[in-house]
């Protein structure tokens, strides 16, 4: 798939958990992540916290250093064969704590003029255009502009942050859980203002979420990840109405539902992912998974195609025994 | 037609917008006890800078027949000294250099010290432990040991008096300005700003220091008392400023002798290095809480 | 807790290197020749150069940098310029003054800062309470050397009640335990106090209102219950705290004793700085500061141990 404006090969990315030599201990947050993202398309990535999401995306944004692999942006490799400077002005950002990711002592105008005069536009213009950026996103700039963070509400911060984004005129925003801490009536606002600029500007998005409503209601495809690694993606319908992977099916089914027939009364999932310093051997859901069979334990499940652009790593898709 | 649906989120905050230095300088000004303290330290300055005009007497020009000359003598109203000199021209014309000895190793430390320990914080990992680490064995000598030993062994000067006093401030500056920076440095607003593609000083400069040069400031301000003691105490030992000069600290020394002659007027010099120590105390304490830092 | 005292222990080593080299950087930092205040104004040019042979001073400054630490180990501090006698001996007389002169104010200053601060942490906000915030600005605000001065005019100057300086009758500057000397320790001691005693009374107030705003503390005072295992549970609860608290202070103390025992010609470390500043003998300078600085780490080390001892919950991290 050569025409993916960015794509993803192999990230890993373990943390120190502290120890030294044989003891030292290690978080496995990324663990051999692929996949990619077609211009103009919506990826949703959901999964429980600590799967790697938000480091997923700090990866894919070059915030953090990759132990290995590479981040592809139109097929070249990001870093190298695209400076980071260019690749930045390409690929934005939208943080979940509206308030944390804006500085305190700035303006709402200077903030987001702040990214154009990096990429060498003088200040006048670029709060010209922030000016008109901000009118964009739903805030009058004469009124909003020249106030600070703690003076408008988390609905209008996070306007500011889109903003803030488009400022760079890019291709890609990556959205981490950009919408997760508001209220569930400006989220809808804010969501529909994202899906206005999609349209509008040709944008693509990576749409980081652990509310799967709404992640089904913005992507095009999404990809699930559990402890680490992508256990299925694929096209939001197929994956929402028949999804292949048992992790999927149990997070379908814990969504809270307002079709009271679609309810569920027992917890399909039973507690708390492992460890990620130690996850699982083999399939690293077996541990929890109510389908696990002889090869689970013991052998790891590679991606498989199983849909049109839809993988799942299960083995209950490739093994033959299993499917009685 | 995206602006209509945010009106209503609009309504409920304030119209004018207030900047933070607005809302320190309220909470300052109803402070009582800050206020006093700061009009009690600019008076100090003033009187320092105006010594000349507001002196009576030449703080040079001494006879021997008045000498040590008690309290509320004609013409002389808080006496003479040793060698006959008015002690009010002294202990006015000694704010320039007491206060001069004191409060700039403070500013020279906060410049220096602010710069290693941001970009200490800002950096982080093993350069951060590196510098730290050095910085700790700094620490580990009580500031009043240090100060003597680096003074005691370039020898008396006010030069080397302002140049120990400096290396003893940097140490704890640093210290603080690290662990602001560091702070500052995991908040996503950093990360934002890295998104940008801006280079790291790009992003200090910007970014990092309007949100921790203030409390680092305060904290330096804090430590101004403690320099006045220490400067003043390093020409009470005979280190930093010599005779003739005027200077609390060496007026104490050599007015150590008369004790037993007129001990209230001995006592004189002490009395200014204690307002100026308390009134920059709590000025410091009045800024730390109208700016809201918790130390 | 075996492994956490063996970790503070690693730690406290590189410290200790570094504060050695820094009183080594003492003696060459400081400007012309450190031989000048023996050698006679007339000296050849051979008794020089074999002056600075004998004291080392010819070799690379790694190397003497490794000698003098190699000595300094073996408890030689070299010789008094001065004096010519060794300063370690030197050294330790005047720290048995010096640490009896801190030792007494850290009691002092910890027996009224700490009856002050549990006083005003029980009742907060009272006058009491302004009273002891006062008293801890002025506390650290005052300069210590003058402060001693205005207490020699006072109760020896004016009331005659306490000699003025040294440490015993006729300048004696060995110790003992007798009325003659004890009368000698009150001022010196009574003005080091004053250090502490601000910081300490902060310190038990901000303790004890936070213990008092416990809940079953809370709850026994619902109850009228402020009894007498109330208050043995805030002082068990304070006493970590407050013991490293102390311990620093006396560290601190012991370190920044000098201009207190000039002011009270107190024959401990701090008058034989001053002693070795103005004759610029600076072996003895840099030895004295040494032995300072190491007992302020070692104090500090223990402090870390004892009180993780107590409170193990200070052990992570």
């Amino acid at each position: 798939m050569s025409d993916a404006i960015l794509s993803a090969h192999n990230l890993v990315k373990h943390f120190n958990a502290g120890g030294w030599g044989a003891a030292r201990k290690v978080v496995r947050a990324v663990d051999d992540v692929s996949f990619d993202v077609a211009p103009g398309e919506t990826l949703g990535v959901v999964g429980e916290s600590g799967c790697g999401k938000s480091t997923t995306a700090r990866l894919l944004t070059h915030l953090l250093p990759t132990d290995r692999g590479e981040v592809r942006f139109r097929g070249r490799v990001a870093g190298t064969e695209v400076p980071l400077k260019d690749f930045r002005r390409h690929v934005q950002m939208v943080f979940q704590d509206s308030y944390a990711s804006l500085n305190p002592r700035m303006t709402m105008l200077d903030a987001v003029a702040f990214g154009p005069t990096v990429h060498g536009l003088d200040l006048p213009e670029a709060r010209r255009r922030a000016g008109a950026l901000l009118e964009r996103v739903g805030l009058d700039p004469a009124r909003f502009g020249p106030r600070y963070p703690h003076e408008i509400s988390g609905g209008q911060r996070q306007r500011v942050n889109i903003a803030r984004a488009l400022a760079f005129d890019p291709d890609v925003i990556v959205l981490d859980e950009a919408v997760s801490a508001l209220d569930k009536s400006v989220e809808a606002q804010v969501l529909n203002l994202l899906t206005e600029l999609r349209r509008e500007r040709g944008l693509t998005y990576i749409f980081i979420s652990h509310d799967l409503n709404v992640v089904r209601h913005i992507s095009d495809r999404v990809m699930v990840m559990y402890l680490g690694e992508v256990v299925e993606i694929g096209p939001t319908a197929d994956l929402y109405t028949a999804p292949r992977h048992p992790y999927t099916e149990a997070l379908l089914a814990a969504m809270p539902s307002l079709d009271p027939d679609r309810r569920t009364m027992e917890a399909p999932l039973q507690g708390d992912p492992p460890n990620p310093i130690d996850p699982p051997p083999g399939c690293r859901f077996h541990t929890r998974c109510a389908r696990a069979f002889g090869p689970c334990p013991g052998t790891a499940p590679v991606p498989a195609l199983v849909g049109r652009r839809h993988l799942a790593s299960c083995h209950l898709n490739t093994v033959k025994e299993a499917a009685e | 037609m995206a602006v209509a649906q945010t009106d209503i989120e609009t309504l409920a905050t304030a119209d004018k917008p207030q900047g933070y230095w607005s809302g320190v300088g309220r909470r300052f000004l109803k402070d009582k006890v800050a206020v006093a303290a700061g009009c009690v330290a600019g008076g100090l300055i003033l009187m320092a800078i105006f010594a000349p005009w507001v002196a009576p007497q030449d703080p040079f020009d001494g006879t021997m027949i008045r000498r040590l000359s008690p309290i509320g003598t004609e013409g002389y109203p808080l006496g003479a000294d040793e060698l006959g000199r008015d002690m009010l021209s002294r202990l006015i014309h000694g704010a320039r250099l007491s206060l001069f000895m004191g409060v700039t190793p403070v500013l020279i430390a906060f410049v220096i010290g602010s710069a290693i320990g941001i970009a200490a914080g800002y950096a982080g990992g093993w350069v951060n432990s590196v510098t730290m680490r050095v910085l700790d064995v700094f620490y580990a000598f009580p500031s009043v040991l240090l100060a003597i030993a680096i003074s005691g062994a370039l020898g008396a000067g006010i030069l080397n008096g302002l140049l120990s006093l400096t290396v003893v401030f940097i140490p704890p500056i640093a210290r603080v300005a690290e662990s602001v920076t560091t702070a500052v440095r995991k908040l996503e607003y950093i990360e934002a700003a890295r998104a940008s593609g801006a280079s790291a000083f790009t992003i200090v400069r910007a970014h990092v220091l309007g949100n921790v040069l203030g409390p680092i400031f305060v904290y330096a301000t804090s430590l101004i008392s403690v320099s006045m003691i220490l400067a003043a105490g390093l020409s009470f030992l005979g280190l930093g400023v010599s005779p003739p000069n005027p200077e609390w600290g060496l007026m104490l020394n050599t007015l150590r002798n008369a004790i037993y002659v007129q001990p209230w007027l001995a006592a004189l010099p002490g009395v200014m290095i204690f307002l100026t120590s308390i009134s920059f105390n709590m000025l410091s304490d009045g800024l730390r809480s109208a700016m809201d830092i918790k130390q | 807790m075996l492994i956490f005292t063996a970790r503070r222990i690693a730690y406290t080593i590189p410290i200790m290197l570094g504060v050695s080299l820094v009183c080594f950087a003492l003696v060459h930092i400081s400007p012309g020749d450190p031989l000048v205040s023996i050698l006679p104004p007339d000296a050849s040019v051979e008794l020089q150069e074999q002056l600075m042979a004998i004291y080392g001073f010819d070799r690379s400054y790694p190397e003497q940098f490794l000698r003098w630490l190699g000595r300094a180990l073996q408890g030689d501090l070299g010789n008094s310029i001065a004096t010519g006698r060794p300063v370690t001996a030197e050294v330790m007389n005047a720290v048995g003054n010096t640490l009896i002169l801190a030792v007494t104010a850290t009691i002092i200053g910890f027996t009224l800062g700490g009856l002050f601060g549990f006083v005003a942490g029980f009742f907060r906000d009272s006058w009491i309470d302004k009273l002891a915030s006062t008293l801890a600005v002025v506390g650290v605000s005052v300069p210590h050397y003058w402060l001693g001065m205005v207490l020699v005019i006072i109760f020896s100057v004016e009331l005659g009640w306490f000699p003025a300086t040294g440490a015993g009758p006729g300048g004696s500057s060995q110790w003992a335990w007798d009325w003659e000397h004890m009368r000698h320790l009150v001022l010196p001691a009574v003005t080091m106090s004053v250090i502490p005693m601000g910081i300490v009374a902060r310190t038990v107030r901000a303790l004890v209102a936070d213990i008092l705003q416990q809940e079953f503390v809370t709850g026994l005072r619902a109850k009228g219950l402020l009894d007498r295992g109330v208050l043995a549970h805030v002082i068990k609860n304070a006493a970590p705290t407050a013991l490293a608290v102390m311990g620093l202070q006396l560290g601190y103390l012991l370190g920044g004793s000098i201009l207190i025992e000039t002011v009270f010609s107190w024959p401990g470390t701090g008058f034989l700085l001053g002693q070795a500043i103005f004759q610029r003998d600076l072996p003895l300078l840099q030895g004295t500061i040494l032995v300072l600085a190491m007992f302020f780490v070692i104090l500090n080390l223990v402090v870390d141990v004892v009180q993780s001892a107590l409170d193990p919950r200070l052990q992570r991290g």
